[in-house]
């Protein structure tokens, strides 16, 4: 059950989480001492420019006039969906570049976290079913698996499937990039193949290092409801014990999963950053990659921007999903 | 209760208090994941403190050939410019352990201090800290990290610092909970009785029976900690001349180690963060385990 109140409640939460981010986002590149517009044209043409190119690019980057004007022209540019030029790729803008690379880091994300809730659901629920050998097993591993940092793991596939490891004089994987260069992007099955060939390693990645925490949780819960009174009556009733599992077991341990997914989302981010950065997937996170190696301020304040929303969003749409999955509970 | 009473009450709280942890001590040393954790942690201390005294090399002394396999002479070969892997490792190791418990130390700090005054007086003060950590649990942590790091001076204080403020919400969360159960209990009763502060409680009562937990939670901050250091040096993000593992994987990256096989200076650092991850799960674990006795499992 979910009440009116209650969503509005959540909803004005994740206003204010909005706000505090996006002021934040604002704030923090004006913290920095140095005129921004300065440095720009310092190192982009060595000095050689006159007091209007200096005033163009002020304007352009909206750091005229006090910091509260600049504040009143950010919001005004961010609700009409202007997040400014890049430095590094101008002349396209900052929207451009993002529309261009989303859409790859939510098909990792994406791909990698059901992939990490299907086996981690399978898993888990196996062993808290089963306990004994399987269950120590489980911990034993996930700790293990947890404990490899997203980047290192993705080198070391790289360097062992797609450097080291040849068949035939050819690579198991590719290094690099989302698709070969000799295909053409659209529906068809060369690029398709492509797609999920080069795809590989940064996906199995992240599936590594994210299922065992879904796993864990599942083979919790399972134990916990194990122990319901209703269980008890499932069993006198008589029914069998695939029903039980799959109906009374199953179905109610996988509502904590359903929640932790939205917490896994904004954890995983960042190891997705750190694993397009190994394989120059072109992503988001490749791009913000970038962007911090030649100071593109606007592209970092951009993509920022941009995944806060996608995470706050997401954490949103949970809470509401979770209320309407498990009737049970009563959210005022 | 008299004055005399209440000192008395005291003194018998304290001594069972520090039995208590005496016993907790002697249990960890008998548990087998405790010990395994124990172990695993003082070795990379030890390999530090062997860095910091005997490193065999300057790591930045590049007298030897680039990208050399393991030799007698340099033990895990040499990096692109020909420094020691060997020597980075060990020096390494001290910088990222050093970093990694800077940050849980600080972050720790905060987050028992937010934690304990929001479950302890409740109210509207409880209402104003938690949605603070609610916010900041939201926000997607490693890019934030990113923003700040790209637009503050690149030093080891800088992301220090940084880690640090954004490390604590959750344990604060932790520690809330527990203060919440804690402040039922009859001493605290007894305490505020015989006339204690609100902080006084706090520091007498609430925090000695928070140790263990707070304990294992300094050491998964660092972990946290040196990983999420770590990500943001091979980011490009922070002092890139620092030696630690991070740097060590960065550089990595960007002077092409893949191309030129280099499985010798990639493991190292790796296995250093995975071995910090297992020891410090052990011994989560098996505080989890002794505290709660009562728990299913094992």
């Amino acid at each position: 059950m979910v009440t009116l109140g209650y969503v509005i409640r959540r909803f004005i939460y994740m206003l204010i989480t909005l706000f505090v981010a996006i002021t934040l986002n604002f704030l923090l590149p004006r913290m920095v001492p140095g005129n921004p517009a300065l440095l720009i044209l310092i190192t982009k043409y060595a000095g050689n420019f006159n007091p209007n190119q200096l005033k163009l690019i002020e304007s352009e980057l909206n750091l005229r006039g006090t910091l509260w004007q600049q504040y009143i022209g950010y919001w005004n540019d961010l609700l009409h969906g202007n997040l400014g030029p890049s430095y590094y790729f101008y002349p396209e803008t900052v929207n451009q570049i993002i529309a261009s690379r989303l859409p790859w880091t939510l098909f990792l994300l994406g791909t990698a976290m059901l992939i990490s809730v299907i086996i981690g659901v399978i898993i888990g629920s196996y062993s808290g079913w089963k306990r004994g050998l399987s269950d120590n097993l489980l911990q034993a591993v996930s700790i293990g698996l947890t404990s490899l940092p997203y980047f290192w793991l993705a080198l070391i596939f790289q360097l062992v499937f797609a450097v080291m490891i040849t068949i035939n004089g050819r690579h198991l994987f590719p290094v690099a990039q989302a698709y070969s260069i000799t295909v053409t992007p659209g529906l068809n099955l060369p690029f398709i193949e492509s797609v999920l060939w080069h795809s590989t390693l940064p996906i199995i990645t992240l599936v590594i290092t994210t299922f065992p925490g879904f796993a864990l949780l599942m083979r919790n819960t399972v134990v916990t409801v194990l122990d319901e009174d209703y269980l008890l009556l499932a069993k006198a009733k008589g029914l069998s014990i695939k029903t039980i599992r799959k109906r009374y077991v199953n179905k109610n341990a996988m509502l904590p999963v359903t929640t932790s997914i939205a917490l896994a989302f904004a954890s995983i981010v960042g190891g997705a950053f750190l694993v397009e950065e190994v394989f120059s997937y072109p992503g988001i996170g490749y791009a913000l990659y970038t962007a911090v190696t030649v100071s593109d301020y606007p592209l970092i304040e951009g993509i920022f921007l941009i995944i806060t929303l996608t995470v706050i969003l997401a954490n949103f749409a949970v809470d509401l999903i979770y209320a309407y999955l498990d009737p049970r509970v009563v959210l005022k | 209760m008299s004055d005399r009473e209440a000192e008395v009450l005291k003194i018998l709280k304290s001594s069972s208090q520090i039995s208590r942890f005496k016993e907790f001590l002697k249990k960890m040393l008998h548990h087998r994941k405790a010990l395994a954790g124990l172990i695993i942690l003082f070795s990379l201390v030890l390999i530090a403190v062997v860095g910091y005294f005997a490193a065999p090399y300057n790591p930045f002394s590049t007298n030897a050939p680039p990208f050399q396999p393991p030799t007698r002479q340099h033990l895990l070969g040499t990096d692109y410019l020909g420094e020691d892997v060997l020597s980075w490792f060990l020096i390494g190791t001290g910088t990222s352990l050093f970093v990694g418990f800077s940050i849980a130390i600080i972050s720790a700090f905060i987050g028992v201090l937010v934690g304990v005054t929001a479950g302890y007086f409740g109210g509207q003060v409880d209402n104003v800290l938690m949605r603070i950590v609610d916010v900041l649990l939201v926000i997607p942590g490693f890019p934030l990290l990113v923003i700040l790091s790209a637009f503050l001076p690149p030093t080891l204080e800088t992301t220090i610092i940084v880690l640090s403020i954004l490390s604590w919400p959750f344990l604060s969360r932790v520690i809330r909970s527990q203060t919440l159960s804690l402040k039922q209990r009859q001493y605290v009763l007894a305490s505020k009785l015989s006339g204690l502060s609100g902080f006084q409680i706090i520091f007498r009562d609430i925090i000695p029976n928070l140790i263990p937990i707070i304990f294992i939670n300094v050491i998964f901050l660092a972990v946290a900690g040196v990983v999420a250091q770590a990500g943001l040096a091979f980011f490009g993000l922070g002092d890139l001349r620092s030696v630690n593992w991070g740097t060590m994987l960065y550089w990595f990256e960007a002077e092409d180690g893949i191309v030129y096989n280099a499985w010798w200076w990639l493991i190292p650092p790796g296995l250093g963060i995975v071995a910090l991850g297992i020891g410090a799960n052990f011994l989560g674990n098996a505080v989890y385990e002794l505290t709660q006795p009562s728990r299913g499992g094992q």
